[in-house]
């Protein structure tokens, strides 16, 4: 699909790889991946939404309204089959995209 | 119940997405608390790390909105490239729906403000019309004396008012005088229709007591036009019928009288409870009441019957009392009843013809859908779902609809424009008859409503994959709903025959009967004294002795009669019970009344009412003391039987004065046009005294042209009193007055049938050509075996037969359902009347045949050769 690719496709990539490790909130989701890439890279909050539901409407996660360990309710995301495929076919395409980026610039 | 669950459904959505973002921003706050914020700052920190959570909640809406407006959007293109490939079915799929909504929009327009409307006044359901309803008027009425003790006693109403019948006043502001109409209305006539002045201030009841310095409440219009919309009118000083009078309001600007019409002028109405009974009883009021909150109008008028009992003895003379009984109706009834039933009629035909445009398209969409089999078992094939091809078709009629309804509303506002060149004010309040936006609406819903109905069916057609193997076009299987919707056109095209040919026989009767006096060649110039000019009978007969010299000169006038009324409607009646004949016993009680005329001695010649008995007046008598009577030819005999009533005495209002019958006189047309004519006597307008009321109609029969005589006539009252107005109009005017309503409906009625049967003939050609061009083939071998040209065509003609018999079946039923309904509305023709629903099956039946002509012949012209060949 054409929004693999782009900087959407890299949130869709830092949601899925997210889930991978088992259902989550949307604020979780933010901590991981600000907690994961040491403060690097930073969800926009307020587009995380939007972006969780259109996944969740490609069938690639699945939503579902539980009680945090805290006793909040909360909505949290899980992978779905598809969702798997996706992901995997997403880190490889990520990892030749990476890789190739990092040759053109270590070839100038 | 679907669309609810659905609304629902989204309802909770959209408060999920609300509640998701709300937990992430408490979440966020907590964790910016442990990480040492105060509760406030947290709190803030949280939104502005999340940003605008509304526009957050929006984008979410755009992920599950896009794609469905992506999809529509990709329907609209694919529909608009379909219509494009085939313009000639767009066009005339096209046409046929503005057909339907354009004349639907047309008649809408007109009915609406009588049927659907809110009238112009707050809470209008709660207003109704109250009074006496008896033979003496039309409409109920009531006297001041019982409206004094019904206002004083009744429980039903929060308030209930009173005005006198249309009045006529001079108003002069500045030089010259004019003629406005004005009512006397009680002081709290606007406050019961929940209505307050534009400007200035509402009558108080210190204005309304007998005595009181006179004020009036002029309309916004004449307060625009006389003053400029200054406010500095109010507490100006007018002369209204030669007194001065203080302005002190402005009525609202959409202003309308109960009883339907403008006014210029209010006057406060003074009912003086303290004059003779006698008196009050025969000064008449129309009067309106505002019901109480939870009292409906059957429980207001049971609560009033015991008034009206009492008050019916007191007031109403003892032999009119068992006709007379009360009638408390809705005020929206009271404005409309006479034109309710048109009104319905001419919204159910309107409809039947949309319905059966409806068909049509339905017809074609069918044709077009068959053609289209292997396209759509194709796009279901490489994966398009069921839903998806339904919408696609239900997006193309829409389309189609809008376009038709859009069509349709240009064609019918051109069509209420074309009304109102054929009258002025065919309907009440034809006036504000416009295409405005509520309309429009209907216009859309119609649309909308049309494009659902005739696309229904095409969308639901399920595509088959074996048309995808099938040599050339697969049978379609739907000619069974083709040929009832076919049959529906037929029903539905026939029930508006029968209903035009009922009409416009009805109407032909009531153009053609006789009205007793010969209205061609007919002028009549209608003058009003201004009261207050001529106070006193002396001043009134100079002046009608003087206006019949001056207007009996006029050179080429032919023939001449002055009169205080004119048919087709007569004067007010006097109780038939109250006249004696000399010699003979009392007449018989509960004899109606009877009209009267005063004219001068030519009236008889000028309108050519033949004298069947004694003679007409002569010149000689207008000098004598005698007070001869010409008799109708109904009355005399109602009085006389078979005796001769010529040289009798007649006692007119038991009086003691005895007046001779000299002549009996053809009955002529006294209650307008569809009532037979009630009895009716004519007295000598004598020249020595004036009993002539403030109106007076001028007759001429004349070979001068309008124009020209108007000319002349206003020449001549100018100079007797320049300030008096004059209306000059010819009989065939006037009697279009009552003509002009049954012509419109009955040509209307008429124009939906004939739109309605060229439809249907469209519908049954279409279907026969798509059939014959079915069964070529087969039609082919059947000749090549031996049938003749005949037999095929007969064949054709056969199934048109059949479907064209069962939908005549089903039109009878329905038109004699109809002719019932209209039965108010025909006048001399029964409803079941042979010849019209004759006439109706008969041009049916001979356009299915003429539509089903050429298919046939087409048919009986195959040539078996090429038809074998074709596959």
């Amino acid at each position: 699909m054409k929004r693999s690719d782009g900087l959407q496709g890299t949130l869709d990539l830092l949601i899925l790889k997210t889930l991978e490790r088992g259902p989550q909130h949307g604020f979780g989701i933010t901590l991981h991946v600000q907690d994961a890439s040491e403060g690097l890279l930073r969800v926009e909050e307020g587009s995380l939404y939007p972006a969780l539901h259109r996944l969740e409407r490609e069938k690639l996660i699945q939503g579902e309204w539980r009680t945090t360990p805290n006793g909040r309710k909360a909505r949290f995301y899980a992978l779905t089959a598809a969702g798997k495929r996706r992901l995997a076919e997403a880190e490889s395409n990520w990892g030749a995209l990476s890789r190739g980026v990092q040759k053109v610039l270590r070839f100038a | 119940m679907r669309i609810l669950d659905w609304l629902r459904r989204r309802r909770t959505r959209e408060a999920e997405w609300r509640d998701e973002i709300q937990a992430h921003l408490e979440m966020r706050q907590e964790w910016n608390r442990a990480a040492g914020l105060a509760p406030d700052e947290a709190r803030l920190e949280a939104r502005r790390q999340f940003g605008s959570p509304l526009r957050a909640a929006e984008a979410i809406r755009a992920v599950y909105i896009r794609p469905w407006l992506d999809s529509l959007l990709q329907d609209l293109k694919y529909a608009v490239r379909g219509f494009r490939k085939s313009p000639a079915f767009s066009l005339v799929a096209v046409l046929t729906i503005a057909i339907g909504i354009g004349t639907s929009t047309a008649v809408f327009s007109v009915i609406d403000p009588l049927l659907f409307r809110r009238l112009p006044y707050p809470r209008d359901d709660r207003l109704v019309s109250l009074g006496y309803f008896g033979p003496v008027d039309s409409n109920e009425f009531n006297v001041v004396s019982s409206y004094l003790d019904w206002q004083r006693q009744q429980k039903p109403f929060v308030s209930l008012t009173s005005m006198r019948p249309a009045a006529e006043c001079d108003w002069l502001s500045g030089e010259s005088p004019q003629r406005l109409s004005c009512y006397n209305v009680e002081a709290d006539f606007l406050a019961t229709f929940g209505l307050t002045p534009a400007a200035g201030r509402d009558f108080t009841a210190a204005d309304d007591r007998p005595g009181a310095p006179d004020v009036a409440l002029i309309s916004y219009r004449l307060w625009q036009r006389a003053f400029g919309a200054d406010p500095g009118a109010m507490g100006r000083t007018v002369t209204i019928d030669d007194r001065p009078v203080r302005i002190v309001g402005v009525l609202p600007k959409s202003f309308e009288m109960p009883q339907l019409g403008d006014t210029d002028l209010l006057l406060p109405e003074r009912l003086d409870a303290s004059r003779p009974r006698s008196q009050n009883s025969s000064s008449f009021l129309r009067t309106f009441g505002r019901l109480r909150d939870g009292v409906s109008i059957e429980q207001a008028r049971a609560q009033m019957l015991p008034l009206f009992e009492d008050s019916l003895n007191r007031d109403v003379p003892a032999e009119l009392r068992s006709e007379a009984r009360l009638v408390v109706r809705s005020l929206r009834d009271r404005q409309i009843h006479e034109v309710k039933l048109a009104s319905w009629l001419l919204l159910g035909a309107v409809l039947g013809l949309l319905l059966a445009a409806c068909a049509n398209v339905a017809n074609l969409l069918l044709a077009r859908a068959a053609a289209r089999q292997r396209e759509m078992a194709m796009r279901a094939a490489i994966g398009a779902g069921r839903g998806r091809l339904v919408r696609q078709t239900l997006t193309e009629s829409l389309l189609l609809g809008l376009a038709g309804g859009i069509a349709g509303c240009a064609a019918g506002w051109g069509l209420l424009r074309a009304f109102r060149h054929l009258a002025v004010e065919i309907m009440p309040r034809f006036g504000q008859a416009r295409v405005d936006l509520r309309v429009l609406l209907f216009s859309l819903a119609a649309s909308v409503a049309a494009a659902v109905l005739f696309g229904i069916v095409p969308a639901l057609e399920r595509p088959r994959a074996e048309t995808l193997i099938a040599a050339g076009t697969a049978r379609p299987r739907r000619t069974f709903f083709r040929k009832f919707l076919v049959s529906a056109q037929v029903a539905i095209s026939l029930i508006l025959l029968a209903g035009a040919s009922l009409l416009l026989r009805s109407l032909f009767k009531l153009e053609s009967q006789p009205m007793g006096f010969q209205p061609e060649h007919l002028t009549t110039a209608t003058l009003t004294l201004p009261q207050r000019h001529y106070p006193s009978a002396a001043a009134r007969t100079a002046f009608y002795n003087e206006i019949e010299e001056r207007l009996q000169r006029i050179p080429g006038a032919g023939s001449f009669a002055l009169s205080d009324s004119i048919p087709p409607r007569g004067a007010m009646g006097r109780p038939y019970s109250n006249m004696r004949i000399q010699g003979h016993p009392p007449l018989a009680a509960n004899g109606g009344l009877v009209l009267f005329r005063w004219v001068t001695t030519g009236y008889f010649e000028a309108m050519r009412i033949p004298i069947v008995a004694g003679r007409a007046f002569r010149e000689d008598e207008r000098a004598s003391g005698e007070s001869p009577l010409v008799l109708s030819a109904s009355l005399a005999h109602r009085m006389f039987g078979a005796e001769n009533p010529i040289g009798r005495f007649v006692d007119l209002s038991s009086d003691g004065h005895w007046c001779p019958v000299v002549g009996v006189a053809a009955d002529s047309k006294n209650n307008g046009l569809a009532v037979p004519p009630s009895p009716e006597y004519y007295r000598l307008r004598m020249k020595n005294v004036a009993p002539f009321p403030r109106d007076l109609v001028a007759i001429f029969r004349t070979s001068l042209d309008r124009a020209t005589l108007e000319r002349w006539v206003r020449r001549e009252c100018q100079s007797v009193d320049p300030a008096l107005p004059v209306t000059v109009s010819t009989m065939d005017e006037r009697l279009d007055r009552y003509r002009d309503q049954p012509r419109f409906v009955a040509w209307l009625v008429t124009l939906f049938a004939a739109l309605s049967l060229l439809l249907a003939s469209i519908g049954l050609f279409g279907v026969l050509s798509f059939l014959i061009a079915r069964e070529t083939r087969e039609i082919g071998i059947r000749m090549a075996i031996g049938a003749r040209p005949a037999d095929i065509a007969w064949a054709v003609q056969k199934s048109a037969a059949t479907w064209t018999a069962i939908g005549v079946a089903i039109g009878l039923a329905g038109s004699f359902l109809l002719a019932r309904a209209i039965r108010g509305l025909l006048f001399e023709v029964s409803p079941n009347d042979p010849l019209s629903l004759a006439v109706a099956v008969v041009v049916m039946v001979a356009v299915a045949a003429l539509a089903a002509l050429i298919p046939s012949w087409r048919a009986s012209h195959v040539d078996p050769a090429i038809a074998l060949r074709q596959e």
